[in-house]
């Protein structure tokens, strides 16, 4: 029989720490549902989503019961729409847009990603149209998520698309203004955007992937925030790479948890497993926050110099653990700092501790970018495509991914406070140091070209 | 059984193999300081169990342990097992009389077997962990709520979870050899 420690250690993580599985979801291939007709097309991604999906929820339930974990959050990824959209109109979005946001319902899927273009080179006319119509897509569905990728590290950085994609989240907001803008909260723009994410909102089924694969995101921070304060209580005087030591085997067990879940569901399923994201995804419950995990290595004033230096600790003992927990690793696998969804990063973004600067910095080092967000409405679209201009460029440089998520609140104004509720939480309103002075070059446009991939320093 | 010291297996071992013997299979444990071992052995030739018994209190103090020999094909052959999936049962709460009966009873009632059993004391506190295998057809979540409604007046906190969520956690080999 396995050891009592360890029945017992697994017990209490269960219980006491939160382990659960953040995200089972279920990637499907629907470039086969095009049809000549728009409306088949849509009954066609209805009924492909109803049989492979239909049972998805069930069968996590039933593993919920038999293994006593929670699964957090059920989910689909579809290819990219714009594939779906080649040689149509605009109103044909909206349309597959609303289908999608019909199946996922059907299924009791609470949001479904791959409203998605990837034109990190150029844009075909669907994607650019695809671009066009989120303001009217996120407006107008509840589940469906969306994701543009404007850059990769063997492409460079298309400037057109995130000029054209930061006017749209203006637009966005301002659609969906009689809530603070939220529909903005529903696009992630990315640099080397993984196909295999199972995190959302910008998780999409990849060109690479299988026909029909589950992808497992793993549990949340408390587990790992739970360990450190543990060990801090075993040895008052722990150093960091013991810290480390203690994330790297806590991030073993979690991974193993998840890849067993996610193989469950895939066998059941009859369908292909795909990975295991190892990415530490808050919520805004309290015991559930990366930021409490830096404040449990020491770091009081979440913003403070040093700030960067834990997020890396952090990031580097999760992958490891997780890296040799399994070998289906993939997706973002890193410590996600979405500001309104995790309460200690809010609260100190609130008190003026953490600065966008100071969280740009820390996402040159962990997954993913700047994510979640609030700022005034009436900032200027060159504005927003700076931000994703430089936080692309770090991803692009550092062959990692990056991503924004920022949500202008329209009417709103820096220290205002906004609650989008659940699992998207709250947050005050801020602004960048310096709002104005790049317009010259980023109206420019065109292309940033590939980076150099040698002279390494 | 005996009082634990060092030297116990190798006064048992020793006399049996001395005995033209070869031990088959072994269980040990020591339960509040009481060492306590269950093996069974193949003989070559006849051998009586009072036989064996002298030889290996030979090797101990005078009323030291306490041993009993039985030939296996006198016992009562071990009913088949049951066939099902293996769950780790645990019970946590205040240590008191009555908890091992009722749950054990539970247990019986709905023909699973106890594959294994152990329990830890924390001062006044006490958890038990059993490995059982429940009989397929039943309905876990069913079991999960009647264990609890059971096991309640005793102020008991009762969980079932399948086995594999443990090895998983704690195990090193690749997940996919857990699944059947």
């Amino acid at each position: 029989m396995i050891g009592k420690s360890e029945v017992m250690t697994t017990l209490r993580m269960m219980q006491e720490e939160n382990l659960d599985v953040r995200t089972v979801t279920m990637g499907i291939n629907l470039n086969d549902c095009r049809r000549d007709d728009i409306a088949e097309t849509a009954r066609a991604i209805k009924e492909k989503i109803a049989q492979r999906c239909g049972r998805l929820v069930a069968v996590c339930d039933d593993l919920n019961v038999e293994y006593g974990l929670q699964i957090v959050n059920k989910r689909l990824a579809v290819s990219p729409v714009s594939i779906l959209l080649e040689g149509r109109q605009k109103e044909d979005a909206l349309e597959i847009a609303k289908a999608l946001d019909s199946a996922a319902e059907s299924v009791g899927i609470d949001l479904i990603g791959g409203f998605s273009a990837l034109v990190h080179k150029g844009m075909t006319p669907a994607e650019r149209m695809l671009i066009e119509s989120l303001p009217e897509v996120l407006s107008s569905t509840q589940r469906v998520c969306a994701s543009v990728n404007v850059g990769t590290t063997k492409a460079g950085m298309n400037v057109d698309a995130i000029n054209l994609v930061s006017k749209a989240i203006l637009d966005i907001a301002e659609a969906t203004s009689d809530n603070s803008g939220f529909g903005a909260a529903k696009i992630v723009v990315f640099a080397n955007i993984p196909e295999d994410s199972p995190f959302m909102a910008g998780a999409y089924l990849g060109a690479g992937e299988p026909e029909c694969v589950i992808n497992v995101g793993v549990s949340g921070p408390g587990v790992v925030a739970r360990a450190v304060e543990r060990l801090k209580l075993e040895n008052p005087d722990c150093t960091l790479d013991d810290i480390a030591e203690e994330v790297k085997h806590t991030a073993f067990r979690v991974t193993r948890a998840g890849e067993l879940i996610g193989r469950e569901v895939a066998k059941r399923l009859s369908v292909v497993f795909g990975v295991v994201d190892l990415s530490l995804a808050p919520t805004p419950r309290v015991g559930d926050s990366v930021g409490e995990i830096y404040q449990a290595m020491g770091i009081k004033r979440l913003g403070a110099p040093g700030t960067t230096a834990a997020v890396a600790l952090l990031n580097d003992a999760v992958k490891k653990g997780g890296a040799f927990a399994s070998s289906s690793v993939g997706g973002l696998s890193g410590a996600f700092i979405p500001v309104m969804e995790d309460h200690a990063l809010s609260a100190a973004v609130e008190n003026g501790d953490l600065t966008i600067e100071k969280l740009e910095a820390m996402t040159a080092v962990c997954s993913v970018g700047l994510d979640m967000i609030l700022m005034p409405g009436d900032i200027r679209p060159e504005l927003i495509s700076g931000i994703i201009m430089d936080e692309a460029a770090i991803g692009i440089i550092n062959r990692k991914t990056t991503a924004v998520r920022i949500i202008p609140v329209p009417g709103g104004k820096v220290g205002d406070k906004v609650d989008f509720g659940g699992l998207f939480g709250s947050g005050t309103i801020v602004q960048v140091n310096c709002p104005g002075g790049a317009e010259e070059f980023v109206r420019r446009g065109g292309r940033i070209p590939a980076p150099l991939q040698s002279l390494g320093n | 059984m005996v009082s634990d010291r060092p030297g116990i297996m190798r006064g048992i071992t020793s006399a049996i193999t001395d005995m033209g013997a070869n031990i088959d299979d072994i269980s040990q444990t020591v339960v509040e300081g009481y060492f306590s071992v269950i093996l069974t052995a193949t003989f070559d030739s006849e051998c009586e169990p009072k036989a064996i018994e002298a030889a290996i209190e030979s090797n101990f103090g005078v009323g030291e342990l306490s041993i009993i020999v039985q030939a296996c094909s006198e016992m009562a052959k071990p009913a088949p097992v049951v066939d099902g999936e293996v769950y780790m049962m645990i019970v946590v709460g205040d240590d008191k009389p009555g908890i091992l009966k009722k749950t054990t009873g539970f247990l019986a009632d709905r023909s699973i077997n106890i594959e294994d059993w152990a329990s830890c004391f924390d001062g006044g506190s006490v958890s038990y962990i059993g490995k059982i295998t429940v009989p397929r057809g039943v309905d876990v979540r069913q079991l999960q709520i009647d264990l609890k409604r059971e096991l309640i007046d005793l102020g008991m906190n009762a969980s079932i979870r399948h086995e594999n969520i443990f090895r998983a956690t704690n195990e090193v080999g690749p997940i996919k050899s857990l699944l059947r």
